[in-house]
């Protein structure tokens, strides 16, 4: 009876695997073949003849690259701007006493409540008025509207968790506020900050809708829109490099997790057990 | 010199008044514990003296300097937290000298000053450990030796022994003693635990719902408390009091019990009062109350005995080992009539004319330092 059991549920989970991992797999595979063994049926699992041919196409014939560093500076800047904001405002609601200190928290989980969609005209329009429009800036500034909230919670409850009596203790050793954040604060938030610039990291990385509004120059371009826009046209889907450009913008991602993944399974783990 | 000096100092939190006007001096190189009930204000003046906290109201004085507005670290103080507050990622010897490096001691100090303090608190082995590698007692012993490395006039120690078990909370409190002998320096303990205060004080401040209950000698809190509360809180077991009341005779009344006060030790005037009677004072075998024996609790070196009686209720009594009636016997008790405290039934305030000894809120020394300004 148990050992049936332990079969089922490890049926189920590598199932689940199975049905996650399998679109991957193909994405790979499909940029590794050949143009003609594409459409072939029945189509082949592996590839019969292997070539980096669509990869080097898209270095080399199109602005991938260029995609690329517009979605590093991108990703990078929001990281920065959200974090830092972040750890300093969540040292604000945790240490600080003031009116409505509770309500401000909670009001900021209230921007989650829209669909992003009703924001995207009004903040379009605000980018115009700004002079942003078309910038990498309004899209840095857009992705920081979003990921804050959540950074905000996330370092609070981090924050939580760091003992008052640590800051006192640097405090009365001759710390400066700033000295003792410096010192004993931001050592012990590490773990908070790695996996919140993960998550702001990759929400920036791969977010679609607003890339798609608010820019519309291949100078400021990032990947997800750029390559949706050089690749596909209203009478054909480039599949080859669409895939090959897919394994292209996932791999920093997946180094990135790789490294990181034991921090942010912590982050997520966070205010679960207080103290 | 380095006295510290409250002046009626009062510190609320919104509508909640944590300490109430206390006027506290604390002489130069003395050791006075706070002592008191969880809640009663006694963390909350610890820490407006290290400038965690600012009082709402009155002056806060370091030896010659008014500290009110001066943050901390420029106080010269230490503090040992409770929690010991040990910087969990910086190791043994990174955290005895952050005080030295926040001050800008040159490295080449540093690591001798840190060195000495490690060696006479024996953690010179410890050094490149980390916090959570240490066990309770050797942590403790790291944030002892944060405060000592940089010499500072005036420690603050906020109940650094409670996290400890009873074995090594004996040990350190022999340890603090010497500690405070060797230095000299001023120390500010606060606790919860009154055989701490007792033992290591000079002077106790007892606090209660805010308020400075009475400051005095371990040998004053206990002899002569100054109220009912004093008289309830110090002592293990605590004092015997019962409620009753006095008549125009000086006699003392509790349903059936009843005893003649003398006017000259007493303030006899008629009216509710309470009686107390520590443990020792109450003998077994020979006396004119009659008592039930509900509880006998032998502790090796005495015996502690819950009696039932009439008019006093409840009566804890301790006696020799040999005095061991046995439960539910009917018992004759005797009172040392020396030992009689008397309170006033309405504000609890002692009414022995022995007072001469208690200082409850020292007025006369708030006077004083008025004067030498």
């Amino acid at each position: 009876m148990k050992m049936s059991r332990r079969i089922l549920f490890n049926v189920i989970a590598w199932g689940l695997v199975l049905a996650v991992a399998f679109p991957l797999f193909w994405m790979i595979v499909t940029s590794l073949k050949p143009g003609f063994e594409l459409f072939r049926r029945p189509p082949t699992m592996l590839p019969e003849t292997v070539t980096f041919e669509h990869y080097w196409r898209l270095l080399s014939e199109t602005p991938f690259l260029l995609y690329f560093r517009n979605s590093v500076i991108l990703a990078s800047a929001t990281t920065v701007v959200v974090v830092g904001i972040g750890t300093l405002g969540a040292y604000s609601l945790v240490r600080f006493r003031y009116r409505g200190r509770e309500s401000l928290a909670f009001l900021v989980l209230f921007t989650y409540l829209l669909p992003s969609v009703v924001l995207i005209i009004p903040l379009y329009l605000f980018m115009v008025k700004l002079g942003l429009s078309n910038t990498i800036t309004s899209l840095v500034i857009a992705y920081t509207t979003f990921a804050l909230p959540y950074a905000l919670w996330l370092l609070r409850s981090f924050m939580a968790g760091i003992p008052e009596d640590l800051e006192s203790a640097a405090l009365v050793d001759g710390a400066s506020r700033l000295g003792a954040f410096r010192d004993v604060i931001l050592p012990q938030l590490l773990p908070g900050i790695i996996s919140t610039a993960l998550f702001t990291f990759i929400l920036a990385w791969n977010e679609y809708l607003y890339a798609l509004v608010l820019v519309n120059s291949d100078g400021a371009r990032p990947l997800t829109t750029g390559v949706m826009t050089m690749l596909i046209s209203a009478f054909n889907i480039e599949w080859s490099l669409l895939m090959a450009a897919s394994v292209m913008m996932s791999v920093p991602l997946i180094i990135v997790f790789a490294f990181l993944q034991s921090y942010l399974t912590r982050g997520f783990g966070a205010g679960a057990v207080k103290g | 010199m380095t006295d510290v000096i409250l002046d009626q100092v009062e510190k609320r939190f919104g509508s909640f008044t944590a300490v109430h006007c206390l006027d506290l001096h604390i002489k130069s190189g003395e050791f006075v514990a706070l002592l008191g009930p969880s809640g009663c204000g006694k963390t909350t003046t610890l820490r407006m003296l290290a400038g965690l906290e600012f009082p709402t109201s009155g002056d806060i004085r370091i030896g010659e300097r008014t500290v009110n507005d001066v943050p901390p670290g420029k106080r010269d103080i230490a503090m040992v937290f409770q929690s010991y507050a040990l910087y969990p990622h910086m190791t043994v010897e990174q955290n005895i000298a952050y005080p030295l490096k926040k001050r800008g001691v040159p490295l080449a100090e540093r690591g001798a000053m840190v060195s000495k303090v490690a060696e006479l608190l024996q953690l010179d082995e410890l050094k490149d450990r980390k916090p959570k590698q240490l066990s309770g007692g050797q942590q403790q012993r790291v944030a002892l030796g944060r405060a000592l490395v940089r010499d500072p006039k005036v420690f603050l120690l906020d109940e650094p022994l409670s996290n400890l078990d009873a074995k090594l909370r004996a040990y350190m409190r022999a340890e603090l003693i010497e500690l405070h002998a060797r230095l000299g320096r001023t120390m500010v303990y606060v606790t919860h635990d009154q055989l701490e205060a007792m033992t290591m004080a000079d002077r106790i401040a007892i606090m209660n719902e805010g308020r400075l209950q009475q400051l005095g000698t371990p040998d004053e809190v206990y002899n002569c408390p100054a109220n009912r509360f004093v008289a309830g809180f110090i002592g293990q077991p605590s004092m015997n009091i019962a409620d009753g009341t006095l008549d125009e005779t000086a006699r003392f009344r509790a349903g059936s019990f009843e005893i003649g006060l003398d006017p000259e030790r007493f303030d006899t005037r008629p009216g509710p009062v309470a009686l107390g009677l520590r443990p020792e004072a109450i003998s077994i075998g020979a006396g004119p109350i009659a008592a039930r024996v509900r509880v006998v609790e032998p502790t090796g070196h005495e015996n502690i005995i819950i009696l039932e009686t009439d008019g006093l209720g409840a009566l804890t009594a301790r006696t020799a080992v040999q005095v061991r009636p046995t439960v539910g016997e009917t018992v004759q008790c005797g009172i040392d009539a020396d030992a009689l405290h008397l309170f006033d039934g309405a504000d609890g305030r002692r009414r022995n004319r022995d007072d001469s000894m208690v200082t409850q809120t020292p007025v006369g020394e708030r006077a004083k330092v008025k004067e030498s300004q």
